[in-house]
């Protein structure tokens, strides 16, 4: 394997992915941006649970396409002459399905009577479904304070967990992935159905687990770093991210696999329902999230972390300490000893001792020196 | 830093997993009966096996309460009863979350049980007058009351039974679903005599009422709809417009949907001529539920004004269908309840005599009684003239054939439901589309354990054997919780619960891969394999464990919140977190750990630690 293969495998492929958290957010933003006019333009196509209305199924075997939306727009004319149609759409290789405006009970069973007569079918080859539309509103509402009770059980339990920095980074790109997520919808036009809210809500846990498991990392990599002043906290996450990387790649492909699997066969065999709907959702979900919980999670954790006083104070230290063995002339031992005290040289070195080398600067007392 | 961990028992621990999967496994044989199949059948959805469901939304009251659960539960039993009534073997009537019933009946596309949740409260009112609904103008006055073809008391016993209205009144559809009836109103009224309209080249006929518009339309809307000079004019109606002005006037209300029309005082509705009976046939269920309120209701295309209820469909103890001995007519007999007797027994004489609120000419029967309306839910099923002041043996006659005296008598006996409720979703399913559907689940499922499974060989060589079987574990733990859940707790398995389990692969192999990225940086910072298996162990299992209280708070949540589909999927995630969590604590790790005490797992070639091993020692 070459080069950056190699490093992403060992961990230290190096990328800066915190040091360049400007162009991140910006993506994030654009982002945002165009989800939020997609959305407010465009807007989102409602599935037959939101709408109100018809569907009836029947098998391929029926006969042709053609055939089956003749006979089906007729049975529904012939019961409600107004009743507007969606075309017939083949559904994988084993049904057809026509979709109505509303009709009543009586008017469903009068159509589905007549289309068995009309296509000469057995009444167990029509399936029938009728949803009012609140419906779809219901299980929105379930789905939206299923959200919110979602965000604050879970903003506690990572406050407590973790700290509240990681927590609200955490909530960001959840609400990143969700925005993103359905921003797709919006603009590629998929159709919203119950289902795909119940997707929604499972990428809820899916994108924390990966942001989770990135900060575990991050919090094993920083704890107690304001104790010593190697490494800055944005250093140390980047690490974490770049530790992580390849763990968030495998995660990421093993998850999407099965999805894939089932978007596959959801939509090829299927064509439409429950499984296109969910693993569609999932999909697009779980991408978002792989992205999010790299290029985004810590990011913003780095930068809320670094309005705290005391890491902010200690990365200005460690930057100093960096700066400054180019200003001292340094000698021949590691000059970073003295600089790194900074202002403590002159005090510390009140006394220096007959003899002693010149240019050492006396800056520790040995003892503490390891 | 966590101290390496001491000795391990990898044995315990299998043994553990051993015990547990025995239990279920005993638990899961020996709790059922029949063949095996029977023993191991899982309970599977509607959508997996077909058959119908239907969703029920109650209404919430007066007060913007949801439901009581003993309200709910009376109303179940209610729903259960008439389904049997039906004839519809193993449904399965449930309440799910506060608000909803769901009907269920597996393997076969009924709808019988469609309407079932629609009819809703049932109460005797007394008709105070009449007027032709046809949503024309008709003279009111001059209309004689209906044909006087009504048989006298048929019954020899002291206590006269109320006759039956001149035409057959029970409607063959019951439920009164607002729909059937409404397609095909009879169009001409048989009263005979009822002057046909004079101004019938007016458009006033009722529009059709288009498909559903928002249910959630205010007062204010509808009086902007019909504008201030129609409101105020129907406000001050005392007698049903007749006046081709004031007609002119009242037209804005032709067009009102079903739902605007619901919303009307019942006076409005009554006088003015443009809210047809089509309108108000399909007024939106519970539209007249409140006893104490005067209703309007209709009846073969005739417009009643209804009294407010002294009787309610509670008050009846029993209803049944019976043959009358002397004539061999099929008549409903009705039983009341010690306290509905008292309220019937002043109900008839008030009819019978026509004190109190008075019934007008226009709707006196034949004996010049007054009528008692039959009313469930918008319409009236029976308005039978009271023929004398009636105990407890009273009964309904009319031309009624089998079917109709028994829907008759099921309504009267399971009519009241003490809340209203709205038809949410009703869906049914094939058998064939069924089996398609739990095909293409399984098919999924197995693809995406396929796919995982490669993808572990490929990236962890041998070790993804580790995964495979862990993957099968699960996969038989599962199987075996479904059969055991479902046959406890009624668990069912639906698309979307295996989309469930699809998603938690991806969970349970990413447990995995989080341990082994860690094996990998232990071995990196220089450890041995072996002293690495457990310093890994500590650390991965914090974040498995964090990590899957994500996936587990998130199942919860949602199923707590959540009904139907979106529960059965929540239920599906959490259950296969759980057994995550098992298998990885009982499986996973005890078999790393006796796995790193073989040369096998030393050697770069089969352990996918190849290249960490070799990097580590050239680190040194």
């Amino acid at each position: 394997m070459s080069g950056l293969a190699s490093r992403l495998y060992s961990g230290d492929a190096g990328f800066q992915i915190v040091g360049k958290r400007k162009l991140w957010f910006g993506v994030a933003g654009g982002m945002l941006l165009i989800a939020i006019l997609a959305m407010s333009i465009i807007g989102f196509k409602p599935g037959i649970e939101f709408e109100g209305g018809n569907e009836f199924t029947v098998p391929v075997s029926a006969g042709s396409s053609v055939e089956v939306e003749k006979a089906i727009d007729d049975a529904i004319k012939s019961v409600d002459a107004e009743a507007s149609l969606v075309p017939v759409q083949k559904v994988g290789d084993a049904a057809y399905t026509v979709r109505s405006s509303s009709l009543t009970n009586e008017q469903t069973e009068a159509v589905k009577e007549k289309i068995v007569t009309t296509l000469k079918l057995n009444v167990d080859d029509v399936s029938g479904n009728r949803v009012s539309q609140a419906w779809g509103a219901q299980v929105t509402e379930q789905a939206l304070i299923g959200l919110a009770l979602f965000v604050l059980v879970v903003s506690i339990y990572l406050v407590i967990r973790f700290e509240w920095q990681m927590a609200a980074a955490a909530v960001a790109s959840l609400v990143f992935d969700l925005v993103a997520t359905a921003a797709v919808y919006s603009l590629v036009g998929f159709e919203v159905t119950p289902s795909t809210v119940i997707g929604f809500l499972t990428i809820l846990g899916f994108a924390l687990y990966d942001v989770v498991v990135v900060f575990d990392k991050v919090q094993e990599n920083t704890r107690g770093i304001t104790g010593s002043s190697t490494q800055t906290y944005a250093e140390a996450a980047n690490l974490a991210l770049n530790q992580t990387f390849m763990r968030s790649i495998n995660t990421a492909l093993v998850a999407l696999l099965p999805v894939g699997g089932l978007l596959f066969i959801g939509a090829g065999l299927l064509g439409a329902g429950t499984l296109k709907d969910l693993g569609l959702v999932l999909f697009i979900g779980m991408g978002t999230a792989v992205y999010s919980s790299l290029f985004f999670a810590t990011p913003v954790l780095v930068w809320l972390k670094e309005k705290d006083p005391k890491i902010a104070n200690h990365t200005a230290r460690v930057l100093a300490r960096r700066a400054a063995p180019a200003k001292s002339p340094a000698g021949d031992l590691p000059a970073q000893v003295g600089a790194g005290a900074g202002s403590a040289a002159p005090k510390a070195g009140a006394k220096p001792t007959v003899g002693a080398k010149a240019g050492r600067p006396a800056g520790r007392p040995a003892g503490k020196r390891r | 830093m966590a101290p390496p961990q001491g000795q391990m028992r990898p044995g315990r621990q299998l043994a553990l997993l051993g015990a547990i999967f025995v239990i279920l496994a005993s638990a899961v044989w020996f709790g059922g009966k029949g063949g095996w199949q029977d023993r191991l059948a899982p309970n599977l959805g509607l959508d997996l096996v077909g058959g119908s469901r239907v969703t029920l939304l109650a209404q919430t009251g007066a007060d913007g309460k949801p439901p009581t659960t003993q309200d709910l539960e009376q109303a179940r039993r209610i729903i259960a009863e008439r389904v049997d009534a039906r004839g519809v073997s193993e449904a399965q009537v449930v309440i799910e979350g506060n608000q909803n019933i769901v009907i269920s009946v597996a393997k076969k596309g009924d709808d019988a049980i469609n309407d079932v949740g629609q009819a809703s409260q049932l109460f005797f009112r007394k008709l105070l007058s009449q007027t032709d609904g046809s949503g024309l103008a008709a003279a009111p006055q001059a209309s004689p009351s209906p044909s006087a073809s009504a048989s006298g008391s048929p019954k020899p016993s002291t206590a006269a039974s109320p006759a039956a209205t001149p035409k057959p009144s029970v409607s063959p559809s019951t439920g009164g679903t607002g729909g059937g009836a409404a397609m095909a109103p009879t169009p001409t009224p048989t009263p005979a005599a009822s002057k046909s309209p004079t101004a019938s080249a007016s458009p006033a006929a009722a529009p059709k009422p288009s498909a559903p518009a928002d249910p959630k339309v205010t007062v204010a809307q509808v009086q902007a709809k019909v504008g201030k000079a129609a409101w105020d004019a129907a406000g001050k109606l005392t007698a049903v417009a007749a006046d081709p002005a004031q007609l002119e006037v009242l037209q804005p209300f032709a067009q009102l949907n079903n739902f605007e029309v619901a919303l009307l005082a019942p006076k409005v509705q009554f006088y003015v001529p443009q809210v047809s009976c089509e309108q108000l046939d399909k007024r939106p269920p519970g539209s007249i539920n409140n006893p104490d309120a005067e209703a309007v209701a209709c009846e073969d295309g005739m417009k009643y004004l209804l009294d407010v209820s002294k009787v309610k469909g509670t008050d009846v103890d029993k209803a049944s269908p019976q043959i009358e001995q002397n004539t061999n007519r099929r008549v409903v007999s009705l039983d009341f309840s010690s306290d509905g007797l008292d309220k019937w027994t002043s109900l008839t004489k008030e009819s019978f005599n026509n004190e109190g609120q008075k019934c007008d000419q226009t709707a006196l029967g034949a004996g010049s009684h007054c009528r008692v309306a039959v009313v469930l839910d918008n319409k009236v099923i029976s308005s039978p003239e009271i023929q004398g002041v009636l105990g407890d043996d009273s009964v309904i006659t009319g031309d009624f054939d089998q079917k109709s005296a028994t829907d008759l008598a099921n309504n009267l006996n399971y009519g009241s439901l003490s809340m209203t409720f709205l038809q949410q979703e009703a869906q049914s399913i094939t058998p064939t589309l069924g089996g398609e559907h739990l095909q293409a689940g399984l098919l999924a499922a197995g693809i995406g354990m396929l796919l995982v499974v490669i993808y572990s060989f490929f990236y962890y060589r041998l070790l993804g054997t580790v995964i495979v079987l862990s993957l099968i574990l699960s996969a038989a733990l599962t199987f075996l919780a479904l059969v055991f859940l479902g046959r406890e707790m009624g668990f069912t398995l639906t698309l979307a619960g295996i989309a469930g389990f699809i998603v938690s692969l991806g969970v349970a192999a990413d447990s995995f891969v989080i341990y082994f990225e860690r094996l990998k940086d232990e071995i990196r910072e220089g450890r041995s394999p072996r002293s690495a298996v457990p310093r890994a162990w500590v650390r991965a299992r914090k974040t498995i464990l964090t990590a899957n209280a994500i996936s587990l708070m998130a199942a919860l949540v949602l199923y707590l919140v959540s009904s139907g589909a979106v529960a059965g999927f929540a239920f599906a995630l959490g259950l296969a977190t759980l057994i995550d969590l098992v298998v990885v604590f009982l499986f996973r790790h005890p078999i790393m750990t006796m796995f790193a005490r073989t040369d096998a797992f030393l050697s770069p070639r089969v352990s996918g630690l190849g290249r960490v091993l070799h990097e580590a020692k050239e680190a040194k």
